[in-house]
């Protein structure tokens, strides 16, 4: 059973839809990509999820009971990490875990030996006793993902938990998460960062406009591309248009297109050669054709028409 | 979980305690201020005076002065030191002393010759104004006094005045003498006894329980620095209020709050606990200006412990309004202004800084009796003095209720704005 589901969740704010028929579901011990830009509707998700706002249409299900029919038990379900660090930056590390912990439930000697439990295992314990003010981003982040994982919840929502800290820092904090997800919990994580969730996430939503546009495995999101390979053809196409390149459209569908360059995949399984003779045959000067992985952002791109970056 | 959250605010507190003494010591001021303005009432006001007398005469009058001012109530009230003219001009620029009376020279001699007016000089410190005026009216008496004795013993005074100069003999002064004992004795049918007098009573003032379990009033010595300090006090504490439930702001701005409802879905214990904390800060700045003023001034609170509760009850709705200012007002920096401008209109048309009864008659009747600063300011002035029986405890009770009502609606107003997409 998921301990997750998320069915056709709405949320408006004025006029503005920023949540338009959001639908997944996260299996335990899954890490559940919500990949999008800025302002897709990734934390209005997220925050629907975690109660702090009601949606305006749709359910939320935390282990298969509606989160408003009971929410102060679903609160307890799951532990939130907001994407900006809530910390009191004036209490040590220790003091934030401990303080953390009792809010979540836990009893003072509990929350007091759950906290140097994390501290160990987040590779802070000799910065426990420091204010937070004194730690580095990768530090405070490290803390900020310990006080959500007090309780030992069975749900963690990250919301973009790796934003603006240096790639070690960020490396440290993604095995962290693969060692939760070993032990079983279920992960939502939101990001735009694609290396965050090809290599983190099981499976991958790519939402934009507030909508799901595409969900699955990696392979699976690759497979809506046409296989494991795109043609980047690089020639001067100023003054043509693919319309008029004879076969060329059954043959190959154009992810991304400019003056100077297309991004295409084949359609159905065809040999690399054998497209490779048919791009080479274009009425046009080329000047380069490589081949190459289909990234996340290409699917991005074909969804969307834009890159994830943009 | 109430208490996890008042501990954890009264650690941060612990580990950045600027921003909390800085509250501490505003109050500290304030009651300085209008101790030493306006000072104890048990101090029957004015205290010493402290002036210069320059002698330049250096005759017996200026030695009679000398012992007159340090003699009898003279010498409780007033302070003469006796130096040159130019120390004495140091000390009044220096703030040292209230006033300088210059003796001039052949002072005496004039006064008894009657050959020319003569007058006394008096510099007034112009940094005082009580005390100086005080000098001068006692002057103004001291003037009067002798030229009364100079108009009616004008005849004898020629041959006193060979006596100071060593010039007269014993039979002149003995006619001298019997003269003026005879004038005297004269005068003493026309001035005593005094046609009208007044007689000084001290009776002990013992409070009567009244019959609705309040305290009966017979009437507190009235103090004007109590009086003042509890109307500063009580429109303070409305601004140390906002100080503190800025910190809801804080929690607001830093994500905090809104992780706290994810863990949990009350929202109440969060706001008390706020409260409290910001309450022990009220308190802390009340026992500062209410006890330490009364301590510094030796001042007297004729019931500390009703006034004590009171003003408990004052400072937990303090709170609570501007928690639910802060609620109501989501940018932080237009709810400072909120919570000081309702501060202010609660403090004034409350009738903190200016008497009730002195307010505009249209703001009195319409205004001034629905303000919770009014319910106190009014309870505890009556309470401490007041003639009247004071219900104060219904007021207590009157102003937690109104407390407890603006935290429950500051609760409402949260969660429907966390619903809706609360923003810091």
């Amino acid at each position: 059973m998921s301990l997750l589901t998320v069915e056709s969740l709405r949320k408006s704010f004025g006029t503005l839809g920023a949540v338009n028929g959001v639908t997944f579901q996260v299996q335990p011990g899954e890490i559940y990509g919500l990949l999008g830009p800025n302002g897709a509707g990734k934390t209005t998700t997220i925050s629907m999820i975690s109660g702090l706002l009601k949606p305006d249409a749709g359910t939320v299900k935390i282990g298969g009971t509606a989160f408003w029919a009971d929410p102060q038990r679903a609160r307890r379900q799951m532990g939130v990490v907001p994407q900006e660090l809530a910390l009191y930056e004036e209490l040590s590390g220790k003091e934030n875990l401990e303080f953390w912990g009792r809010l979540a439930g836990l009893g003072p000697r509990e929350a007091k030996a759950r906290a140097a439990e994390l501290l160990e295992s987040l590779e802070l314990s000799d910065r426990a006793n420091d204010p937070v003010k004194t730690y580095s981003g990768g530090m405070k982040r490290r803390i900020n993902l310990g006080c959500a994982l007090l309780h030992r919840p069975q749900l963690l929502l990250l919301d973009e938990p790796t934003v603006g800290i240096d790639p070690q820092a960020r490396m440290n904090i993604l095995e962290f998460i693969q060692k939760l997800r070993a032990a079983g919990t279920a992960i939502l994580y939101t990001t735009h960062y694609l290396e965050e969730a090809e290599s983190l996430c099981q499976r991958i939503g790519i939402i934009d406009g507030g909508r799901i546009l595409a969900e699955g495995t990696l392979s699976q999101l690759q497979e809506r591309l046409g296989g494991d390979r795109l043609f980047v053809i690089d020639a001067d196409f100023t003054n043509t248009v693919p319309e008029n390149w004879g076969a060329f459209l059954q043959r190959f569908r154009i992810i991304q297109k400019s003056e100077r360059q297309i991004i295409a995949a084949a359609i159905g399984t065809r040999d690399p050669s054998e497209c490779l003779k048919d791009l080479l045959e274009l009425p046009v000067r080329v000047e380069n054709v490589s081949l190459k992985r289909p990234s996340l952002n290409d699917v991005f791109l074909q969804l969307t028409g834009r890159n994830l970056r943009e | 979980m109430f208490f996890a959250l008042l501990a954890k605010d009264l650690r941060r507190a612990r580990h950045n305690p600027i921003p909390w003494l800085t509250n501490l010591a505003i109050p500290l001021c304030i009651t300085a201020l209008i101790g030493l303005a306006f000072g104890s009432s048990q101090s029957s006001g004015l205290g010493h005076i402290k002036f210069a007398v320059v002698d330049e005469d250096h005759s017996v009058l200026g030695k009679m002065l000398q012992s007159m001012t340090g003699q009898g109530t003279n010498a409780q009230k007033l302070e003469p030191v006796f130096m040159d003219r130019t120390n004495a001009l140091a000390a009044i620029n220096n703030n040292e002393i209230s006033a300088v009376l210059i003796i001039p020279e052949h002072f005496t001699k004039h006064y008894l010759t009657a050959t020319e007016p003569v007058s006394l000089e008096l510099i007034k410190n112009p940094a005082e104004s009580v005390n100086p005026a005080v000098l001068e009216e006692l002057l103004g008496a001291g003037v009067t006094g002798l030229s009364a004795v100079s108009r009616n013993f004008h005849e004898e005074f020629s041959t006193l005045q060979s006596a100071f100069d060593g010039d007269g003999d014993f039979d002149q002064m003995a006619t001298v003498l019997k003269q003026t004992g005879e004038k005297l004795k004269s005068a003493k049918a026309s001035i005593l006894p005094p046609l009208v007098s007044y007689t000084e009573t001290e009776t002990e003032i013992k409070p009567v329980p009244a019959k609705n379990g309040g305290v009966a009033k017979t009437g507190n010595q009235f103090s004007l620095f109590g009086y003042l300090l509890l109307g500063m006090s009580a429109m303070f504490l409305l601004f140390l209020a906002g100080h503190g439930m800025s910190d809801l702001h804080r929690e607001l701005r830093n994500g905090t709050f809104a992780r706290y409802h994810t863990l949990n879905q009350q929202l109440l214990p969060f706001i008390a606990s706020k409260v409290a904390f910001t309450l022990v800060m009220l308190l802390a700045g009340s026992v500062i200006m209410l006890g330490g003023g009364a301590l510094i001034f030796r001042f007297h609170w004729p019931h500390p412990l009703s006034l004590a509760v009171l003003m408990f009850s004052y400072a937990a709705f303090a709170a609570c309004l501007m928690a639910l200012l802060t609620a109501l007002v989501a940018d932080e920096r237009r709810a400072n202004m909120m919570n000081n401008l309702a501060g202010m209109l609660l403090g004034m048309a409350g009738g903190c800084t200016f008497p009730a009864e002195q307010l505009p008659v249209f703001v009195q009747n319409y205004f001034t009796h629905w303000m919770p600063s009014y319910w106190f300011v009014n309870t505890a002035r009556e309470l401490e003095f007041g003639s009247e029986p004071v219900v104060w405890w219904g007021m207590a009770l009157k102003l937690g209720l109104a407390g407890l009502v603006c935290a429950l609606a500051a609760t409402y107003v949260f969660r429907r704005k966390f619903r809706n997409g609360l923003t810091a």
